[in-house]
């Protein structure tokens, strides 16, 4: 009798995975053709016949510490090809939302960041701190100034429109930084959490071998996996939507190029004290119009391939990160765009909500579903630890 | 009739280019008979050939060498006309090589030879049947069950203008269905449960004037025949002259040494052991007369027995139900358990015994899933939280019933898996219930307020033989077991159709429906049933061999009375008098002939179908000596089967499939139907072998007359004994079994044989 697991059904959890875009889990009869056709399910445990059934059970314990969800990278075949409807792509799409809202505290915050009603709220709060900002700049500049020169800019001189001079750079880290702060610490207080319980899963359902999690090889294992990822290796291996790859690939690596410009343009401020804006012939910046076009043009492409797919479930956490990605590119190609056109009020208010936008990239990453960057990567450096075939 | 004989040799789809046409026409001269031939005689020109001689020639009796008798049998049927087919084409020329014309030995054109004697001397032998008529005739139908089967079947009926008698022993119509909370939908869109429809059959069935009910009433006896039953009626548990009498056990047959008794010895326990009752060949002068009977009786709930399932709590728990248990709970209110009436919250559903069987209930079929389904929805419309788990082996949702299925599987708190049940077992004042090998991947425990076994239906007549048919053979149906009890006589051919002519089965008594199946049943058994009386009216076979004029003949002079035609039949066609002397019952009769083949005296005979016809058949086929071969090809005899056997060798030969010319094959419309002294007088003529290919027999017969071929089978083993003491090795005479679709078999059945018998060497009584 000990071996055996006590099965109690959670409606909520079944109505909410509806709720996220899994509405037609319930469809499944278990024929498993879904993980005959998924060309990246292991051999071993294959998902996701076992994920549906667990999902139309309500077994959320099964699922939400189980890394296979994360495994998946939603590709599709399985939807096409299930006989009854029951689009087991969006299953486990909707239950990874769900299971990023369980390991990112707080939980309210998560739920809101799910929720369409909410978003207004969630918006505001960005739009009134830089709101905030811009009226009392013109009283703090000259005062800061004289403590931080380089951060905050008295009023330029000259023609040339600066940014920085509506929103003087200082401000912005000032709120950026404990933002990025917030966002890693969640995350490192839901990896603790989430390593722990893919482990357990892992081990109860005879996926692994591996007893403990030794870090230096999970280090290892994450160097091993970073090329796969890159590559978009395993996206590579889906027939149904391969096209999705290659957008998804010119949003990752944009993401990576904005990133990687805004690290040196900081060390170039702070370090160097070189104040901004940058020539647009310097190679830094190259990058980052690279990196910005690949974002628009990326996350263009996913939006249609989203409204043209008809089989498949977009929720709005879908489009909402899609949105995000988007407006995020989009308005910083503008703001620098009028800036070099020189319509002063409309740079400004386009940097206003670029800002807001990179706020709201930055607080609710973690909850959202961007957060798929860190679980799916770490599920993917633990499949390759544990040795899952 | 005077016999005018006619012999019409087609040439066309290359028999003319395989055969010697000529030669074929001397033989037809040598038998005094005239011989046309035409290269196209079922064209509109043969066809008016044909037709000219029958209306100035006076030809009546025609033999058409062409095609099989299975193709273009409606254009050369000719009303008044003996016709017999001789197969030239798929049985000879499509299935032989063509034979070399300028050769001495021919094989094909000897076969194609023998074969048209064959059929020359067949119709000199056969007479055209008459129609039997009845002296009294109804079209009466009885309907036994007034449950929603039995209602549906009489409206059925009743709207087409038969008159019906339902008798139903309760008190009320209705039956389980009246008894039911809900029922599962029968029409589209199949998405919900539905209040039950039997109100509105019942509300229907009174504004039908020919219909009777009688309530409280069951059926004492049957007797008579199809077209013109004799039935008493009578309370339930009152006791008559006329409840009908029970042939004796096999235990009582034999004395304390195991012998058999004698007849009068029989005859005198028989007459004790149903003392009270008049004997079967008696009628009763008050019975009411009916033409058919619908057998729609239904069902009972199954009750396991003590100990049967104590693995799953039955019976120790209290809050461990049958299905039917919970009906009658959900029937009266919302869904409780019996041990302490607190509200059910969450219920398992449990579909197969396990034990590692994947068996469901015994009488389950589909019905148990769907039941399932449709009282796992009562526990989601009695409580918001409830919740119904199913554990099934299999889950049967029969033809648009999946809608419902899928539409019960979007309810968030209906969880299904497939599993083995371990165990159900007390967990405080809960349950707690465990299965193996689930589709969650593991063994698992569920909480469970209430359990409850998807136990099954069993059908009346494995109480009781219901219909109480006053037979020889006994009132019920023989070899029920074979169908676990159900009133059928195959799960797959011949619906409705009992082992009885004249009672057809509908409804649970014939397998586990939902009711929608159930109302499409009762359809099928009222038109079977139809269909028999209006048969029966014109003197005709019902079925299978619908149509048929002809039936068994007896020469009662030679009668020995030995009584095998009474037992054999397989549908107690046949009862005897206390001397043992058969009274036939012909609108009982199927015409498969197995009474023939039994009749040791061969007595038993139909006008276009006898021992003489296919004796004569026999022999004259030319059986080649050493007189005028070197080396005698052999000649080996094939009686074929007509329904299975004979399509698959002309299928052989639309294929092209080549077999060896030296087998001879005469169809017959059964194995039952062979006599043994067709095979006698074969091998006594100096064939080498004898084969009889027929349906496959047992459990899983395919045989259309259900017990045809297994009869043959211990015939053969019989007459195996009979060659031993001729010194005629036994292997001589074989039985081999083909069904319709396996054609491509039929070269190596009859090669195999014909290499047998030729290792065996020839027939040592050749050329006596």
């Amino acid at each position: 009798m000990s071996d055996a697991y006590l099965v109690e059904p959670d409606m909520g959890f079944i109505k909410e995975v509806a709720a996220l875009g899994g509405g037609d889990l319930k469809k499944c009869y278990q024929c498993a053709t879904c993980s005959v056709v998924c060309p990246i399910s292991p051999d071993n445990k294959p998902f996701p016949r076992k994920e549906m059934i667990a999902a139309s059970w309500g077994l959320k314990d099964k699922l939400v510490g189980n890394a296979d969800i994360w495994l998946c990278h939603n590709c599709g075949d399985c939807s096409t090809r299930c006989p009854r409807g029951a689009k087991p792509g969006d299953v486990l799409s909707a239950i990874r939302a769900y299971a990023i809202s369980e390991y990112a505290i707080p939980k309210a915050l998560g739920k809101a960041v799910n929720d369409p009603k909410k978003l207004p709220f969630l918006m505001a709060v960005p739009a009134a701190i830089f709101l905030l900002i811009i009226l009392v700049a013109p009283f703090l500049t000259p005062i800061l100034a004289h403590i931080v020169p380089i951060l905050f800019h008295a009023v330029h001189e000259g023609e040339e429109i600066v940014h920085s001079s509506f929103i003087p750079s200082g401000f912005v880290d000032m709120v950026m930084v404990p933002t990025a702060i917030w966002a890693v610490t969640i995350f490192v207080l839901g990896l603790k959490r989430f390593i722990a319980d893919i482990h357990a899963n892992a081990l109860l359902e005879g996926k692994t071998d591996q007893k403990t999690i030794v870090p230096a090889e999970f280090v290892k294992a994450l160097l091993r996996v970073i090329p796969t990822i890159l590559k978009h290796d395993k996206f590579n291996e889906c027939t149904d939507n391969r096209e999705r790859s290659t957008a998804h690939m010119m949003v990752l690596f944009g993401f990576i190029g904005l990133f990687i410009v805004t690290s040196i343009f900081f060390v170039v401020m702070y370090i160097f004290s070189i104040p901004g804006p940058y020539s647009q012939l310097n190679p830094v910046k190259w990058l980052a119009n690279f990196s910005g076009v690949a974002l628009v043009i990326g996350s263009s492409l996913m939006i249609k391939n989203r409204l043209a797919k008809k089989d498949s479930v977009s929720a709005y956490k879908d489009w909402a990160l899609l949105g995000l990605a988007l407006g995020l590119g989009v308005t910083g190609l503008l703001t620098e765009m009028t800036r070099l056109g020189g319509i002063a009020w409309l740079t400004y208010l386009l940097y206003y909500i670029h800002l807001i936008l990179i706020f709201c990239l930055f607080a609710y990453l973690p909850f959202s579903k961007l957060a798929h960057l860190v679980y799916r990567t770490v599920a993917m450096t633990y499949a390759e630890y544990a040795c899952r075939k | 009739m005077d016999k005018k004989y006619g012999v019409y040799i087609c040439t066309g789809c290359g028999i003319g280019d395989a055969l010697d046409i000529d030669g074929l026409c001397a033989t037809v001269k040598k038998a005094r008979k005239t011989a046309k031939t035409h290269p196209f005689l079922c064209g509109h020109e043969g066809v008016a050939m044909l037709k000219k001689d029958i209306s100035e020639e006076g030809v009546n009796t025609l033999v058409i060498a062409a095609c099989s008798r299975r193709v273009n049998f409606d254009i050369f049927r000719f009303d008044g006309c003996i016709v017999d087919r001789v197969n030239l084409r798929e049985q000879v020329v499509w299935s032989h090589p063509k034979g070399d014309k300028s050769l001495d030995v021919n094989h094909t054109q000897m076969l194609a030879n023998d074969y048209l004697k064959m059929g020359m001397i067949k119709v000199e032998k056969i007479q055209l049947p008459e129609p039997y008529k009845l002296e009294s005739f109804t079209r009466k139908i009885l309907v036994i069950g007034g449950g929603i089967t039995g209602i549906s079947a009489a409206l059925d009926a009743a709207k087409i203008g038969y008159d019906v008698t339902i008798v139903e022993k309760e008190a009320k119509l209705g039956g389980y269905a009246a008894k039911l909370r809900k029922q599962l939908p029968v029409a589209s869109p199949y998405t919900n449960l539905i209040p039950p429809v039997i109100s509105d059959k019942i509300r229907e069935l009174e504004s039908f004037s020919n219909i009777t009910v009688k309530t409280g009433t069951t059926v004492a006896r049957i007797a008579g025949q199809p077209g013109d039953f004799t039935v008493t009626l009578k309370k339930p548990g009152e006791s008559l002259e006329f409840d009908v009498p029970f042939p004796l056990p096999p235990e009582m047959k034999v004395d304390e040494n195991g012998k058999d008794l004698d007849k009068d010895k029989l005859n005198e326990l028989y007459k004790e052991f149903n003392k009270g009752k008049n004997d079967i060949l008696s009628f009763d002068p008050n019975g009411e007369k009916f033409g058919a009977v619908v057998l729609a009786a239904g069902w009972r709930p199954y009750v396991p027995a003590e100990g049967e399932l104590t693995h799953l709590g039955y019976g120790a728990i209290a809050d461990v139900i049958t299905n039917h248990q919970f009906e009658e709970i959900a029937a009266k209110g919302k869904i409780v358990r019996p041990s302490d009436g607190r509200e059910a919250q969450s219920v398992v559903f449990i579909q197969s015994p396990g034990q590692g069987d994947d068996k469901d209930f015994a009488y389950t079929g589909a019905i148990t899933s769907m039941v399932a389904l449709k009282q796992a929805k009562y526990v989601r419309d009695d409580f918001p939280d409830g919740k119904a788990y199913i554990f099934y082996q299999h889950m049967k949702t029969p033809g648009l019933q999946e809608l419902f299925y899928k539409s019960l599987q979007q309810d968030p708190g209906i969880f299904l898996t497939k599993g083995e049940v371990v165990s159900v077992s007390k967990n405080g004042s809960g349950l707690v219930v465990e299965a193996d090998n689930t589709l969650l991947g593991e063994k698992i425990q569920v909480k469970a307020d209430l359990v409850v076994l998807g136990t099954g239906m069993v059908p009346a007549t494995v109480d009781d033989p219901v219909v109480n048919l006053a037979y020889r053979q006994g009132p019920g149906f023989r070899d029920n077991a074979i169908f676990n009890g159900y009133a059928d006589s195959n799960f797959i051919c011949f619906p409705y159709e009992t082992q009885r002519t004249g009672v057809y089965a509908a409804g649970c008594i014939r397998r586990g429906l939902t009711m929608e199946e159930s109302m499409e049943d009762a359809a099928g058994a009222a038109l079977k049933a139809i269909q028999c009386v209006e048969s029966t009216n014109r003197g005709v076979a019902v079925h299978p061999r619908s149509g048929d004029m002809s039936f068994p003949d007896f020469f009662f002079q030679r009668c020995t009375q030995c009584k095998r035609c009474t037992e054999e039949c397989p549908f107690g066609a046949l009862d005897d008098d206390e001397k043992g002397t058969p009274k036939p019952n012909p609108t009982r009769c199927r015409r498969c002939g197995t009474c023939m083949g039994a009749c040791p005296e061969r007595i038993i005979g139909f006008a276009d179908y006898n021992i003489d016809s296919i004796g004569s058949m026999v022999k004259a086929i030319e059986v080649p000596s050493e007189d005028d071969f070197d080396e005698p090809p052999m000649r080996i005899l094939g009686l074929v089967c007509e329904n299975d056997a004979y399509p698959a060798i002309d299928i052989a030969g639309l294929n092209r499939l080549q077999f060896s010319a030296d087998v001879r094959l005469i169809p017959i419309r059964c194995l039952g139907s062979v006599n043994v002294i067709w095979i006698k007088e074969a091998l006594s003529k100096g064939m080498d072998g004898v084969f009889v290919l027929g349906c496959k027999h047992g459990d899983d017969y395919q045989c259309h007359f259900v017990k045809g071929s297994e009869l043959a089978s211990i015939r053969m083993k019989k007459i195996g004994e009979a060659l031993a003491s001729l010194a005629l090795e036994v292997e001589r005479v074989a039985q081999f079994e083909i069904a319709i679709d396996e054609f491509d078999k039929v070269p190596t059945i009859i090669n195999d044989f014909v290499k047998l018998v030729t290792d065996m060497g020839p027939n040592p009584l050749k050329g006596f």
